[in-house]
């Protein structure tokens, strides 16, 4: 039985909402150039104002809109996310497809260190790390890439391993089937939609990483981020200003969590047989 | 069950190997990478001293040796911030974050079984349907975002608990009413881990819960006559138990990350509140010996994950907890 | 004891069979009273007595609805639409509210289901899952629970050290015996066992069945199974069911071994016996998907002797009288009941008590004096029935051609009757003897002289056509094709025109063949259809009249004097010696135990009997170890 995924999605209602939802953060971040009232790094108005007509959600300790930041920052959330989650999602399908297909030591040896990798605690490695060295947006996604993608190779190798005993891939090898040409004529294909949701879960993951180290104190100062906005706002949350200084950024966050969340849950229950609904008439 | 213990001391030595070798890799000299800021009100001898003691000016397989044997006799360095040898400092957080994570992590793994089963049971259903949404959005909330959440409400504008510390400071307390103290300093951040581990571990049972419903044994079960609450807790939750505890085990590493943003936002006296407060003031050797003990917490964790489970499920005496976890 | 009427269950499309029984405590209770078109219906009006202390077999195939009608029983049918009435012990079920279904199951009615991957709960040692129902009826009595299950666990098989094992460390065998262990602690009233065997190997299989006959003495139990053999082994009683509905009901072994429903005969045909020595027959057709069900008898688009009514009018069950075998069942009365419009499968032929003497001349007559006549048929009976494959063997000169040259109406018997379709066949006139002849038709010894060398094949194939004055050029010539297409001959212009001698003998056998079928008929009589083949191109033969008996539902009287091939061919072998039918029956039973020291001598020196039975015995597990 053939699953088209992107039906399934539309069709699901939290993935339909989690799709919107997403989209919407495409165009704020896109767009916001266009969007944003105001240069998010020019100092427009005396610092803590409230919010007004033209600074709808007021200004920050030095005077730059709030709602500009806001825009602006959807796009580093957004950037950083899915680069990271991409290069991150590739890792695995990298080592996740060479411990399948290459058995014995290679296996075996990829497997314990991704065992390995699994119990460190990725987010104080990230802050030691960033301890270090300027946490930019280049640094940060190679960081994210280089701590992520362990989970999501151990997904994609136990996949491998029960794909390559199934007919058509066994059959393939049969006929003298080069690693190569299986590996991307059989494999990947039938690993897409895994990918997929190894994709969406590593976007929220880094989207949450980013915010948090950010909160932190773990940031460039050169950019504009949601954490980074917490992580000012907080010194003034209990002022009034947390309503329209702190609150925004933190709902960003949530609402971008939330919105991979559903789509990568939606993804999840198409991907998995035993919780796809069955009808006589779509057993065809 | 080898193989797992094997894979725990791999995991503690990579992290040695990179507490040891990060800060020597980076640019500039070791001492400087290692004390940061610290250095500059250093005096010379104190330096030398330093120098000496960690073989900083040695080749690096000397210095490697001198500081596993340093390890070994406990020694994790000198913190020039808190003035104290690192060791001490550590046992002196270390309380207060195990307290936080125990009954965060129970109370959250009881409710998240509990709601877990009730929802895949009734998978679905409008109570199901409801559960899933209330959780989805509670997952979308960061720890951080929660935690000061909880604490403007509850603390600030609802004044209910204290906002930040573990205790009353300057009080004279006796008794009981120390431990009150403690644990209404305790409540709020408790809380707020409760909840950033709750939408996890409610996912993780349902959905092996909704594995485990479709088994054979279940139909034999309800076949048997029994009551249906029987069926559901004695005979699928139990067997649907050991995945889920595994990847509590595994999971500890991420309830440290939340551990740390809420010890930072309540001020809370653990070692995340440590490590913040080492991190802002660049005192490496206390970064170190913070990441070195929560690895090894974490490794206990796995441990313990792994020894409940063989208890809980017998197939798991024989079997490797995860290849159960790729079977199901 | 157990009394169902009219049970009708039936599943809402939306959801599939396996999510069906997912919540029976919210199953709605007070249906509507009819189904809609979005329903399934699993089972149609089933009707089913059983007294305390009959073993009841339920026999059918898979999606026959068996294993529905055993979840009904047990209330574990959640969301499906129940009608009609389950009455137990006079109380009626299908009104239980869920809580009377959890008191009911497991104490007065239990069940073993049906294997399928882990059917105990992995975390929990065996002994207590022994126990769980008798401690839900007796919550405190958990020494008496013990001491009960321990001594059931003993009495099928498993001993001490098995009670604290989990369930991952036991074998398919031992978990079923189990099973029966904890279907029996709370000593129900009604035991149902679905599939007790099925999922088991060889060996393992007849262990349990050993036990399996050894607990259920005494009980009211219901097997379900689409094993025969296991049916026949436990039950006295049996119904077949058949896309929900029952078909045939009656004891198990009358039921199984001389079916009256024309779908259990051929579900006995198509099921595999290690002592049948006959080759399988599939059933024709498809078993219709739950969404396709017949109208009408159920069975009709797959039956041979269907008429119109079946298409659109439900038989209801009827009695019939062939009590022909003696009751092995203490119990029950050997009542059987069919439905089916026709009255089960039809007797096409019978003959009674046939003679046929040819006049001996002179010089042979003298050395036998006082005997003028020679007795080559001396009072035979046979019947025949519709679609039955009868295998008549007897070596030359037995008289077997004689009888299926007086059976296929070519010659009058000296004396005693042939009827076909229950008219004398030898008293028919006109068009009633037009009609008899072309529904019997008889394929000759040897084809060469049987086929007119002055004809050509369409000529030859179309003749029976011709003297039947059935229709018109055309429509024969169509007729012809269609009748060369079913024996695999081509049926090119060029091959019509062959003349008999440019064929091989293959080629005209079929020829023949195809002869003998243009005109459709009930019966044929084939006379060593192969014998002056060659091995090869006999063997294809054989196939071919089989595979189109099977296909076109005719009755075949195969006339051999190969004992191997009479009994991997017919339903029914009769042995013919000098004039009589010195043995009949079943080809297994034939083989292995021949009554006749005719058979005997026939069995043995036929070389290929220990090919056909492999007479070794298999050592029992259990003695051997």
């Amino acid at each position: 039985m053939h699953v088209n995924y992107w039906n399934e999605l539309k069709k699901d209602k939290f993935g339909r909402k989690g799709l919107y939802m997403v989209a919407a953060l495409g165009i704020a971040a896109v767009g916001a150039g266009w969007l944003a009232p105001h240069d998010p790094f020019a100092y427009v108005a005396p610092p803590l104002s409230a919010p007004s007509l033209t600074h709808p959600l007021g200004t920050n300790e030095v005077g730059q809109d709030i709602c500009s930041e806001l825009l602006y920052g959807a796009r580093t959330t957004l950037l950083i996310g899915t680069v990271a989650a991409l290069f991150s999602t590739l890792f695995s399908l990298l080592i996740g497809l060479t411990a399948g297909i290459f058995r014995g030591w290679v296996e075996r040896l990829l497997l314990r260190l991704v065992d390995v990798l699994l119990v460190i605690p990725v987010f104080l490695l990230a802050l030691l790390v960033a301890a270090y060295v300027q946490p930019g947006r280049l640094t940060l996604i190679v960081l994210f890439t280089v701590l992520l993608w362990p989970p999501g190779s151990r997904i994609i190798w136990s996949q491998v391993i029960s794909l390559r005993n199934q007919g058509h891939v066994a059959a393939a090898r049969h006929f003298g089937a080069g690693t190569g040409y299986l590996a991307f004529r059989h494999l990947v294909p039938e690993l897409y939609p895994l990918l997929v949701v190894n994709f969406i879960q590593v976007v929220r993951r880094a989207v949450f990483m980013e915010a948090g180290m950010a909160f932190i104190g773990v940031f460039d100062p050169a950019q504009k981020s949601w954490g980074i906005m917490l992580h000012y706002a907080r010194d003034f949350m209990f002022t009034d200003a947390w309503m329209w200084w702190l609150l925004p950024p933190a709902l960003a966050i949530s609402f971008t969590i939330i919105a991979f969340a559903l789509i990568g849950y939606a993804l999840e229950t198409a991907l998995d047989p035993r919780l796809r609904r069955q009808s006589y008439a779509g057993n065809k | 069950m080898r193989k797992r213990l094997g894979d725990y001391i791999l995991a503690f030595l990579i992290i040695i190997m990179l507490n040891f070798f990060l800060p020597r890799l980076m640019p500039g000299d070791a001492i400087s990478a290692l004390y940061g800021d610290a250095l500059m009100e250093m005096s010379p001898q104190t330096e030398a001293y330093l120098l000496e003691r960690y073989g900083l000016d040695k080749p690096l397989g000397e210095q490697f040796g001198l500081y596993i044997s340093n390890l070994a006799q406990g020694d994790l360095g000198y913190s020039y911030y808190f003035r104290a040898p690192v060791g001490q400092v550590l046992v002196g957080a270390l309380p207060w974050t195990l307290s936080l994570i125990a009954i965060s992590l129970l109370i959250s793994a009881l409710a998240g079984i509990i709601w877990g089963v009730e929802a895949a049971w009734r998978r679905g259903r409008k109570f199901d349907r409801a559960s899933l949404v209330t959780i989805m959005l509670l997952n979308g909330v960061p720890g951080f975002v929660l935690g000061i959440l909880l604490l403007l409400i509850f603390g600030f504008y609802m004044p209910w608990f204290p906002i930040s510390g573990g205790a009353s400071p300057y009080m004279d307390y006796s008794g009981w009413e120390q431990l009150w103290d403690y644990l209404q300093h305790l409540f709020l951040p408790a809380l707020t881990l409760t909840l950033v581990q709750l939408p996890r571990n409610f996912m993780l049972m349902r959905s092996s819960l909704l594995a485990v419903k479709e088994k054979p044994y279940i139909y034999t079960a309800r076949n048997k006559g029994l009551r249906d609450r029987m069926v559901r807790y004695r005979h699928a939750a139990r067997s649907a138990l050991a995945p889920v505890i595994t990847r509590l085990g595994m999971s500890i590493g991420l309830l440290f990350t939340s551990v740390l943003f809420v010890e930072i936002i309540f001020a809370y006296p653990g070692l995340g509140n440590l490590f913040y407060l080492a991190l802002q003031h660049h005192d490496y050797p206390t970064i170190h010996g913070c990441l070195l003990l929560i690895t090894v917490c974490v490794l206990l964790f796995n441990l313990l994950a792994d020894l409940l489970n063989q208890k809980i499920d017998p197939r798991l005496r024989e079997l490797d907890a995860r290849q159960l976890l790729e079977r199901a | 004891m157990l009394e169902i009427n009219n049970l009708t269950v039936s599943f809402p499309v939306s959801h599939n069979h396996e999510r069906a029984y997912q919540h029976p405590d919210q199953a709605p209770q007070n249906v509507q009273p009819e189904a809609s078109a979005s329903q399934l219906t699993v089972l149609n009006k089933v009707n089913l007595s059983v007294q305390t202390g009959e073993i009841w077999g339920i026999v059918g195939e898979s999606g026959s609805g068996k294993s529905t009608l055993a979840l009904t029983l047990m209330g574990m049918v959640g969301e499906a639409l129940q009608q009609g009435s389950i009455k137990f012990k006079g109380q009626e079920l299908l009104e239980n509210s869920p809580r009377c279904w959890e008191k009911l199951r497991g104490s007065a009615i239990s069940m073993v289901m049906q294997q399928s991957g882990e059917m105990l709960t992995p975390t929990l040692p065996l002994i207590d899952q022994i126990m769980e129902p008798y401690l839900k009826l007796y919550p405190r009595q958990k020494e008496t629970a013990q001491r009960l299950g321990s001594q059931l666990l003993r009495r099928v098989g498993l001993d001490e050290s098995y009670f604290y094992r989990y369930p991952h460390t036991l074998s398919g065998g031992e978990v079923q015996r189990a099973l029966i262990a904890m279907a029996l602690i709370t000593d129900p009233e009604l035991l149902i066992l679905d599939e007790p065997v099925s999922s088991l190997d060889v060996r393992t299989k007849s262990d349990i069945l050993n036990l399996l006959t050894e607990i259920t003495a005494g009980r009211t139990v219901l097997v379900i199974s689409h094993d025969l053999h296991t049916v026949k082994r436990l039950a006295h009683r049996t119904a077949v069911l058949y896309c929900g509905a029952i078909l045939e009901t009656g004891p198990a072994a009358d039921c199984l071994q001389e079916p009256a429903h024309p779908y259990t005969r051929a579900l006995v045909r198509a099921y595999p016996t290690l002592e049948g020595a006959r080759e399988l027959q599939g059933i024709r057709g498809e078993f219709p998907p739950l969404n396709q069900r017949p109208e009408g008898c159920p069975f009709h688009t797959r039956c041979t002797q269907s008429l119109d009514i079946c298409s659109w009018q439900r038989p209801e069950p009827v009695e019939v009288g062939r009590t022909s075998l003696e009751h092995t069942s203490p119990i029950g009365n050997g009542r059987r009941q069919i439905a089916c419009h026709r009255a089960g499968v039809l007797e096409l032929l019978r003959c009674e008590n046939v003679v046929q003497r040819y006049k001996l001349d002179k010089k042979q007559a003298n050395s036998e004096p006082g005997n003028n006549y020679l007795e080559a048929v001396s009072g035979v009976s046979l019947t025949l029935r519709e679609g039955e494959v009868y295998a008549l063997v007897g070596e030359s000169g037995s008289g077997k051609s004689t009888l299926g040259r007086i059976l296929a109406g070519v010659d009058r018997p000296y004396r005693g009757e042939v009827f076909f379709q229950q008219q004398p066949l030898h008293k028919m006139f006109g068009a009633a003897k037009k009609e008899q002849s072309r529904n019997l038709q008889m394929l000759f010894q040897n084809s060469g002289e049987a086929l007119s060398h002055r004809l050509n094949v369409h000529e030859l194939v179309s003749e029976p056509l011709q003297i039947q004055k059935i229709g018109d050029p055309k429509s024969r010539q169509k007729a012809v094709r269609k009748a060369l297409e079913w024996v695999n001959l081509p049926v090119t212009g060029h091959f019509l025109h062959e003349y008999p001698h440019h064929l091989s003998g293959g080629e005209l056998q079929r020829v023949a063949l195809a002869r003998a079928l243009v005109l459709e008929p009930k019966v044929l009589i084939a006379d060593e259809p192969s014998a002056s083949l060659d091995a090869s191109v006999q063997a294809k033969i054989i196939k071919l009249l089989l595979h189109l008996q099977n296909e076109r539902g005719f009755a075949l009287i195969l006339i051999t004097h190969e004992l191997a091939l009479a009994a991997k061919a017919g339903d029914k072998v009769g042995v013919m010696y000098q004039g009589k039918i010195v043995e009949e029956g079943p080809p297994a039973k034939v083989l292995r135990y021949p009554q006749h020291w005719y058979t005997k001598t026939l069995t043995d020196t036929d070389t290929d009997r220990d090919l056909l039975i492999g007479d070794k015995t298999i050592p029992h597990p259990k003695s051997a170890g």
